[in-house]
């Protein structure tokens, strides 16, 4: 008892001596302090109003469904606050850091790809199944019906006429349980966000359970924005067939049903922008050192472009999906989203030395 | 019940830098040892390197190479090991542990290539990897190699009665094989699956002389058995590869309990979720009775008790890799960020960074406990 007792004794002295060590060796490291400066206003001032903003909007779809199942509120409204929720949901892409990155959340509000409109079938055998289905146990189904998806094809699909009363009551506990659940899910996270050790302080005080230096952090929001990046291009490749022999896919679009395809990829891309340049250019872009002024420039410039490539789709994506020219100008979006993609892949990882999913993206 | 059974238990804010400055005299001091990571390892140039440092992050070699490595496969006597290529290569590295030199560089045979695993057998004289016959792609074979006057020399091959194979372990005999058949066709220079919807995966126990034991499977034929640990007692744990839908429960943990068939292990739909149907690792912790997990697509380090099944960490730890084990817990590599030390021996196990170079460090690690 007596001999461990000393080592623990001894134990603790060790780590004091060390700590003076500690708080020298981090005060002469201004590079981490600037990496921790960064990460904790993009996690301050970008990401947490974009949480906020999303649980707003789905407090209000809630709202909006029982609104509209009790008649209080008609169809066109009822969409207005779906887009909105979807918009907000489009804008969190860039900033999947953390909990609702994890454990299959971001299935739970939205399914996508759906290659064999799994929604579209899975909304109707549970219709019938649960007629009287709460958020409960709707928490418990499939992850294909508990979200924004689901949601939308009730509201949106071609075969559901909601002005006749029985549709309705048929359709409206499954409505409205999913604008609980994703109310309920979006409080969830951002608890997860504000909480003591949450996301927030994980994001500015290190080290932390999460990050052992600022540098990961850094390192892994920009991996989230390289990834949304290419989902994006994922997102506007699928209906354009850019894996299926260039042969169009308008119902492998996210959000055809509404389509609100490419507002989505316009609201995300605007996000992701957002996360580059910070507020007060205390973003991603304020890490670069003067000597990479050309980078920040050609990235602003990459931004700026695809920017006006999405401004100049001036029809529907279906629209645009049908004929010579449209594909040509949403191809040519594609490529600027690419050049945007990349420059963040390659070259800007490189120059703040961080490493992107070495073995997530090409494991064995 | 679920966080009742889960015990997520990290240190503190200090006490987790200290660790890092503290932990060279920290290892050497409790365990008198300070064993050897041994593992494949890019640069930022995309050049590959077979390395070697001490936990405390003195690095011993770092040895570049012509092709990327996976696994590492130490002779049981002499400070040599294979440093294994990864799928597709055709080379792989016979390196000298002492100062990372060069000693041999192993060609696969015609119409062979590497699956980035092998084993050495315990006398030393014998090597075995797992190889791909290209002219029936996916067709699995362990490839036999004699070890004689410091060189590996091709002596035969044996079937490992399954496609696509990947690791291969002993069973506590020393042996008997036992074969993660990957279920998955591939041709010469490519990674591209070719049968995704009739893939054949499996678990084979497998005589030294080639004889069949045991061919098992679990219930989703989408599911790519990969990686594999065996405790002292002769428990297998593997990891899953789900190739299906995204959205679909995997058991991408499995378990074969001595005398008892190949089965999911018992995994929380929480975890089992947070792992986007990718394992890249498994190790058992004999002392423990400990099996920990690496999930590098879904950024996270599991550890269960071996036993129970009880989760004892869920970990977020950005693409997470090799995994090993060390006498008071598992040392975990990262392709994107610092490596770390979980300690296990008390209830709350406590994570640690390392010294080590951050990122870029391949799949599978091992350890060299000098």
């Amino acid at each position: 008892m007596l001999g461990k007792k000393m080592f623990a004794k001894n134990k603790f002295r060790t780590k004091l001596l060390f700590t003076s060590i500690a708080a020298l060796a981090l005060g002469a490291c201004s590079p981490a302090d600037q990496q921790a400066e960064i990460s904790t206003a993009l996690a301050k001032q970008v990401i947490l109003p974009t949480y906020s903003r999303w649980v707003e909007a789905d407090r209000a779809l809630a709202a909006s469904a029982l609104a509209f199942c009790s008649g209080k509120a008609d169809l066109e409204k009822a969409r207005a606050d779906f887009l909105a929720a979807q918009k907000a949901w489009a804008e969190l892409q860039p900033l999947m850091i953390g909990p609702l990155a994890e454990g299959n959340r971001a299935w739970q509000v939205q399914f996508w790809p759906d290659k064999k409109d799994l929604v579209g079938r899975q909304v109707e055998q549970l219709v019938k199944a649960q007629p009287n289905i709460d958020a409960t146990t709707l928490a418990k189904s499939s992850v294909v019906v508990q979200g924004l998806s689901a949601y939308e094809y009730i509201l949106y699909d071609s075969k559901l006429d909601l002005a006749n009363a029985e549709t309705k009551a048929r359709y409206c506990p499954l409505l409205e349980a999913i604008g609980q659940r994703q109310q309920s899910l979006a409080e969830e996270i951002l608890g997860r966000w504000n909480n003591k050790d949450g996301m927030v302080e994980q994001l500015s005080k290190f080290p932390n359970q999460r990050y052992a230096d600022s540098h990961e952090a850094i390192a892994e929001l920009l991996r989230v924005q390289v990834t949304s990046l290419d989902s994006l291009k994922k997102k506007l490749g699928a209906p354009l067939g850019r894996q299926t022999k260039n042969l169009p896919q308008p119902f492998q679009a996210e959000g055809w049903r509404s389509n609100t395809s490419l507002k989505a990829i316009g609201a995300s891309l605007a996000s992701a922008e957002t996360l580059w340049q910070g507020v007060d250019n205390h973003g991603i872009r304020g890490l670069l050192p003067a000597e990479q002024k050309d980078l920040a420039a050609k990235i602003d410039a990459a931004y700026g472009e695809s920017k006006r490539q999405l401004a100049a789709l001036d029809r529907p994506l279906t629209e645009l999906l049908a004929d010579e020219a449209g594909r040509k100008a949403l191809n040519d979006f594609y490529d600027s989203l690419n050049v945007v993609h990349r420059l963040h892949e390659s070259e800007l990882a490189k120059a703040l030395n961080i490493q992107l999913g070495f073995n997530a993206n090409d494991g064995d | 019940m679920v966080t009742n059974m889960l015990r997520r238990h990290v240190l503190g804010l200090g006490s987790l830098l200290l660790g890092a400055l503290t932990l060279g005299g920290w290892t050497v001091s409790r365990n008198g040892k300070n064993p050897l990571v041994l593992s494949a390892r890019d640069d930022s140039n995309g050049k590959h390197y077979a390395v070697g440092y001490r936990l405390d992050g003195t690095q011993v070699f770092a040895t570049e190479v012509g092709q990327r490595c996976h696994d590492v496969v130490e002779h049981p006597s002499e400070p040599i090991a294979l440093f294994v290529a990864r799928r597709p290569g055709t080379e792989s590295y016979l390196i000298d542990l002492r100062d990372g030199r060069l000693l041999q560089t192993v060609k696969s045979q015609p119409n062979r290539h590497f699956y980035g695993h092998g084993v050495f057998h315990k006398s030393g004289e014998w090597l075995y990897t797992t190889d791909n016959d290209t002219t029936d792609p996916g067709r699995g074979l362990l490839t036999v190699y004699r070890y004689e006057n410091g060189q590996l020399h091709h002596s035969g091959e044996l079937s490992t009665h399954g496609l696509g194979p990947h690791q291969v372990s002993w069973m506590p005999d020393g042996e008997t094989f036992v074969i993660a058949n990957g279920g998955i066709r591939t041709e010469a220079e490519s990674r591209k699956e070719m049968n995704l919807h009739a893939m054949e995966p499996s678990l084979v126990l497998l005589k030294r002389d080639g004889t069949l034991i045991s061919k098992e499977t679990l219930s989703q034929p989408m599911n790519s058995v990969r990686h594999l640990a065996i405790a002292s007692d002769g428990t297998i744990v593997a990891g899953q590869q789900f190739m299906g839908d995204a959205h679909e429960p995997a058991e991408l943990l499995a378990i074969k309990r001595p005398g008892q068939p190949f089965q999911a292990f018992p995994l929380e739909a929480e975890q089992r979720d947070a792992m986007a149907h990718y394992t890249a690792s498994v190790a058992v912790h004999n002392d423990l009775r400990l099996v920990a997990l690496t999930a590098p697509r879904g950024n996270r380090f599991f550890i269960w008790d071996l036993d129970t099944g009880a989760v004892r960490l869920d970990a977020p730890l950005p693409d997470c890799a090799g995994v090993g084990a060390v006498k008071d817990g598992f040392v975990v590599t990262s392709g994107q960020g610092r490596c770390r030390l979980y300690d296990c021996r008390s209830a709350s196990i406590s994570a640690q960074p390392l010294d080590l170079p951050a990122g870029l460090w391949d799949n599978h690690l091992h350890l060299k406990l000098a």
